[in-house]
């Protein structure tokens, strides 16, 4: 077998079943249904094809201050058993939970992972960087956290920042932040640098992230931090099972009270998933179903997002940006059309005026007793005065100009 | 018969001892066309054409009061139904003139040709403009294309047709007879153009008399498509006679009620004998359709609604008791020669005709409970501007043309009288039967 | 000098008998159109069981697709909500809701292909007319002036008109026929998820509908089903269990509504006979009148040396 064999090469030889790998890559294909060219395809088949031929990457993997969660969440998965096959499909050269050695054998398997690897291992970092006093305060076979990593990127292909504490600090980085705790992309330039946030993250994501590196050679469509969109576009609130209790305006008041016992919506109680960028909706933990905070009744305390988790109160309410589409019918008989008062000002005036001028209008008109009398004299004497004068009525003009 | 109270001798002011005889009609003389009222009419006319050219490229949405309930606003259900009713003259006292002869109130036709022509022509304006798809109103031209179950139909090319043929026929005598009075060279051809129209004035005027009767009633029709919808206080089988009963009596007092109104402008006398038959007819008619009406709420059963508190009722009453009492204000004016009380009556029973022809398109017009429909401003500017426009032709019509009716001796050769400028017009001095209490002393030194 | 009775009496019978044969021959044309309405021998339509509805509103939504409408999302800026039919909603959804708890039902409102259409009846150029074999009414730009008549005859309230723009359409649910010419199902039948709606020929739709009720005994109000004989027909038929006004959909009795409120205009202008006679005898009572008018005009010419004025 050659120095380097491809992913489906080992498996064969590791005698991995091929039914756990296709496990493995459906898995993969319902953890990013969309926003991976990797699993964009068809059917299951090509993705194993797919990932068959491509040889096996190497993965570095560092704890910084860390809390080892994001291995655990990675090993806490069985149906596909993630954990055996990440170590078959993945090379994972160097893992201090995981690797048996230590001391200065660990640090020789190190240095030997990455001469051998140069510029083609994945490097993944689980942990946040102290950076306060030249990084004292986390220091990896005597010397400084913020130097090893730095050394261990320069010759790295791509690096991966799993979990919140790599991703942006975490929890060391919470106030007063005594050691000056910062995510990797603070640390490290020059390189591509993909952040899985979440305490813990989602494992699937790492695996996608992974293998679409590797197979399709180019890292997935990161957003403007760095996070990859398949996982991390949508909001908690957008995919809640909850959602419908929200909309409804079915909130639980209370720990334990009527509505959280039905489970209705946690808004009320300082859940941050109307905020929160995750999957965790629709992607849940331990692979029992609606075992995730919100489906266990216990609020979304926001954990992928800087700006939210240890930031903001547990039970302190988040502003909802997003509309919530109607939850009404329309009636049998809609309302249209109204009154304004320009126009009955307007309608208004316009008959006071006309009714005005009929009725002066009418007043001036005599009555023909009142008139008559004075005028039939005054007529008469007209009509003599016309009858005595030569002015007829008359067709023929009364001067001769030409026409 | 008297009672007179200011003079001894009893003097009978009854009609044949009237001096004053309308026999001819004569221009206005002596008023300017361009006053400041006339500028008022113009300027309303030149703001509502520029809202319709607004009305024609935004649509009618942002124009009007109108929705998707109440499609129909003011222009289709007040110009259009309300004021062709009024300007029913050439119909209503055309059939009185030609049809029954009495004669009398020939001298009140050409008063009745114009307004009516002026009342289409408002009207017609604003059914174009009130129109979504002007444009498609060529299929008027193919009788094949033509929906004869359409009441609106019936309405629109009827009196389409109408108001351009005969209606407009029957229009040209004064312009002719002004052209004879100006221009000598003229004159034969002028001959020759009256005694042409003197051969087919038969079959103009019978179709001038068919063709209102028709879509005047058909205005009616339409709203007995909405069934349910019209309450019942109106909606009925009657509808189109109703409609055209209201014209009749309406047109009546518009045209008798102008000629009042003008001779009390232009200080013109006033023929008692003519308007006291005018007031005659209109006071039968109204009882008559007063009668029709009631009767046939009546045995419909739906006299009860009249009595709720609503604002159907109200509106139901209103027009009622305008219509009766303007009915009964002309029957006392006859009897106790009271032109005030004429004119009134005039007035309130036409108005009362209005708002029933206005009703059953909006006012008691139901399409749901939760809908209502009021104009908007540029509505009802439109409107108004367009019957502006129809009141400042009549002004400028009246003083160059010979409508209004006035005695023979005023008559004067009219070129040498349009020859005349001012301060060269004559001031002709009229005493009426009936003037308005202004400078008699001017008057009578003028002459 | 008025009108004598003996001419008044005479041009009566003159213009009478003819009209009384008009009348006579018009009203047996006339009752037989109103009578029996033909049914088109294509009719279809749509069966909407208003007790199966759950108000998803999917069908809303697909009717704006199949129509190529923008969703109407004038409402809040944001969700295609619309409150009623308007001049992008060809079909809409609505609830009724009594307040006092008695059973709310939804329905489905579009226009209900009448066998005898207000709407078509109204048109004064036919814009609106029924298709003589599927019986679909439709409407036509070339022909339509926008007098929006059409939205004030119609008994169910159904067709809208454009109130914006200068070229503004009368729209209303056409039971897809650009679909139905391809094969395909109207638009809101082929996503109801519970067949609440669906579609086929009338015959069909209407033994469905009455075989549901003989199934389902007191399910329905009144055991019947709306349209089979309401407002004369149509081809849009209505199943439900509250009654039927209060959904919208009034009790018009088994006339049409153009049958039953046209009646005497429709004898009136019948091959125009009437008017015509009516023409003639006007001509020849004026031709009297004015024979009489003109002599006494003339002699008043030569009494006043003044031109006759007409």
């Amino acid at each position: 077998m050659s120095k380097h064999p491809t992913i489906a090469e080992h498996l064969e030889a590791s005698g991995v079943s091929r039914r756990s790998f296709l496990q493995l890559c459906s898995m993969l294909m319902v953890t990013a249904p969309v926003g991976l060219a990797l699993t964009s395809k068809s059917s299951v088949l090509q993705v194993a094809e797919a990932i068959g031929k491509t040889k096996r990457p190497s993965v570095i993997w560092l704890h910084f201050q860390d809390c080892t969660g994001c291995t655990e969440t990675l090993l806490r998965t069985s149906a596909p058993d993630v954990a055996h096959l990440i170590l078959d499909v993945i090379s994972l050269d160097y893992h201090e939970t995981l690797m048996a050695a230590s001391g200065t054998q660990a640090e020789a398997a190190l240095r030997s992972a990455i001469a051998d690897n140069a510029g083609k291992y994945v490097l993944v970092v689980e942990g946040a960087i102290p950076t306060r006093d030249d990084g004292v305060y986390m220091e990896l076979g005597g010397r400084p956290g913020v130097q090893v990593v730095r050394e261990v990127a320069a010759q790295s292909a791509a690096v991966i920042a799993i979990g919140s504490c790599a991703s942006w600090g975490g929890v060391p980085s919470a106030d007063p932040n005594p050691t000056g705790a910062v995510g990797v992309d603070s640390v490290i330039s020059g390189k591509p640098i993909i952040n899985l946030p979440g305490c813990p993250p989602n494992p699937y994501n790492l695996v996608a992230v992974v293998l679409e590196y590797v197979t399709m050679g180019k890292l997935p469509e990161l957003d403007e931090i760095r996070r990859p969109k398949f996982a991390y576009e949508r909001v908690i609130h957008e995919n809640c099972p909850r959602r419908a209790h929200f909309d409804a305006g079915r909130f639980a008041a209370a720990f334990g009270d009527e509505g959280h016992r039905k489970g209705w919506c946690l808004y009320k109680l300082g859940c941050k998933g109307p905020i929160t960028h995750a999957a965790c909706s629709t992607r849940h933990f331990n692979e029992i179903p609606n075992v995730w905070p919100i489906g266990i009744g216990a609020p979304c305390a926001g954990c992928t997002e800087k700006g939210v988790v240890w930031r903001m109160g547990t039970f302190e309410t988040v502003p909802i940006h997003l509309a919530t589409p109607p939850d009404t019918y329309p009636p049998i008989y809609s309302a249209a059309g109204g009154i304004k008062v320009g126009a009955a000002a307007l309608v208004g005036a316009v008959a006071g005026a006309v009714g005005g001028a009929t009725w002066v209008a009418s007043q001036r008109f005599q009555s023909s007793n009142e008139a008559g009398v004075a005028r039939v004299n005054i007529d008469r004497a007209h009509a003599e005065k016309l009858k005595a004068s030569s002015e007829k009525p008359t067709d023929k003009p009364i001067d001769k100009k030409e026409d | 018969m008297s009672t007179a109270t200011t003079s001894s001798a009893p003097v009978t002011i009854a009609n044949n001892n009237n001096e004053t005889r309308w026999e001819r009609a004569v221009p206005v003389y002596g008023f300017p066309v361009v006053n400041r009222f006339f500028l008022l009419l113009v300027a309303m006319t030149l703001l509502a054409l520029l809202l319709t050219a607004y009305r024609e490229l935004a649509g009618l949405g942002p124009v009007s009061g109108m929705n998707d309930a109440f499609g129909w606003g003011i222009w289709k259900t007040f110009n259009v139904m309300v004021l062709t009713a009024l300007g029913s003259g050439a119909f209503a006292v055309g059939i009185a003139a030609w049809v029954f002869r009495r004669k009398r109130l020939h001298t009140l036709m050409r008063m009745a040709l114009l307004t009516s022509f002026l009342a289409y022509a408002c009207g017609l304006l604003l059914l174009g403009i009130d129109a979504g798809r002007p444009w498609n109103f060529y299929w008027i031209v193919f009788p094949w294309k033509w929906n004869m179950h359409s009441p609106l139909a019936e309405v629109a090319i009827c009196m389409s047709i109408y108001a351009m043929i005969p209606l407009a026929v029957e229009n040209i005598p004064p312009v002719l007879e002004r052209l004879w009075y100006f221009d000598s060279r003229l004159r034969p051809g002028v001959e020759r153009l009256e005694r042409g129209l003197h051969k087919f004035f038969p079959w103009i005027i019978a179709a001038a008399y068919l063709l209102p009767g028709m879509h005047q009633s058909s205005l009616g029709a339409l709203m007995l498509l909405a069934g349910e919808r019209v309450h019942p206080l109106w909606q009925t089988p009657f509808l189109p006679l109703l409609y055209l009963g209201a014209a009749c009596f309406m047109s009546f007092g518009c045209v008798a009620g102008t000629t009042m109104l003008c001779c009390l402008i232009w200080k013109r006398a006033m023929d008692m004998e003519v308007l006291d038959e005018a007031a005659r007819i209109t006071a039968w008619l109204i009882f008559g359709w007063l009668a029709l009406r009631l009767l046939d709420i009546l045995f419909r059963g739906a006299l009860g609604t009249a009595f709720h508190f609503d604002r159907f009722a109200g509106v139901f009453w209103l027009e009622t008791l305008l219509t009766a009492g303007g009915g009964w204000m002309l029957y006392r004016s006859l009897r106790d020669h009271e032109t005030r009380l004429m004119f009134l009556g005039y007035v309130l029973s036409s108005l009362g005709g209005m708002i029933y022809r206005f009703s059953p398109t909006t006012l008691a017009f139901r399409p749901n409970p939760e809908s209502l429909y009021f104009p908007s401003t540029i509505e009802i500017l439109v409107s108004l501007g367009f019957i502006c426009m129809g009141i400042a032709g009549f002004l400028f019509v009246v003083k160059r043309f010979g409508i209004l009716p006035a005695p023979l001796q005023e008559w004067r050769d009219m070129a040498s009288y349009f020859r005349f400028r001012r301060p060269y017009i004559r001031w002709t001095g009229y005493f009426k039967y009936g003037h308005f209490g202004e400078n008699e002393s001017e008057t009578t030194d003028s002459n | 000098m008025a009108i004598t009775r003996r001419e008044l009496i005479s041009n009566i019978a003159k213009a009478g008998v003819p009209t009384a044969v008009a009348i006579t021959v018009g009203a047996e044309t006339l009752h037989a159109e109103t009578e029996n309405i033909p049914v088109p021998s294509a009719a279809v339509g749509l069966l909407y069981d208003a007790s199966i509805c759950i108000g998803c509103k999917a069908c809303v939504a697909a009717c704006a697709e199949a129509n190529g409408t923008l969703p109407d999302t004038r409402g809040d800026g944001l969700h295609q909500s619309p409150s009623d039919l308007n001049d992008v909603t060809r079909n809409i959804i609505k609830l009724y809701k009594p307040e006092d708890g008695s059973p709310s039902s939804f329905v489905k409102r579009q226009c209900m292909q009448c066998l005898d259409p207000a709407c078509a009846a109204g048109c004064p150029f036919q814009a609106l007319h029924k298709e003589p074999e599927s019986g679909i009414v439709s409407w036509t730009a070339e022909e339509c002036i926008g007098c929006r008549y059409c939205t004030i005859t119609c008994p169910y309230h159904i067709p809208r008109f454009q109130w914006q723009g200068y070229n503004p359409r009368v729209t209303k649910c056409e039971l897809c026929s650009h679909r139905l010419e391809q094969g395909l199902k109207p638009g809101c039948t082929s996503v109801c998820p519970t067949g609440a709606v669906i579609f086929g020929p009338r015959t069909v739709l209407l033994s469905e509908a009455k075989q549901r009720i003989k199934n389902n005994p007191g399910r329905y109000y009144q055991e019947r089903v709306y349209g089979e004989t309401d407002n004369g027909g149509t081809q849009c038929l209505y199943l439900s269990r509250v009654p039927f006004d209060k959904l919208g959909l009034p009790d018009l009795g088994p006339e049409s509504v153009p049958a039953r409120t046209l009646r005497w205009q429709r004898r009136f202008y019948q091959y125009f006979a009437l008017p015509a006679l009516l023409y003639v005898g006007l001509v020849q009572v004026i031709r009297k009148s004015l024979k009489g008018y003109e002599q006494e005009a003339h002699e008043r010419e030569k009494e006043t040396g003044l031109r006759a004025q007409l």
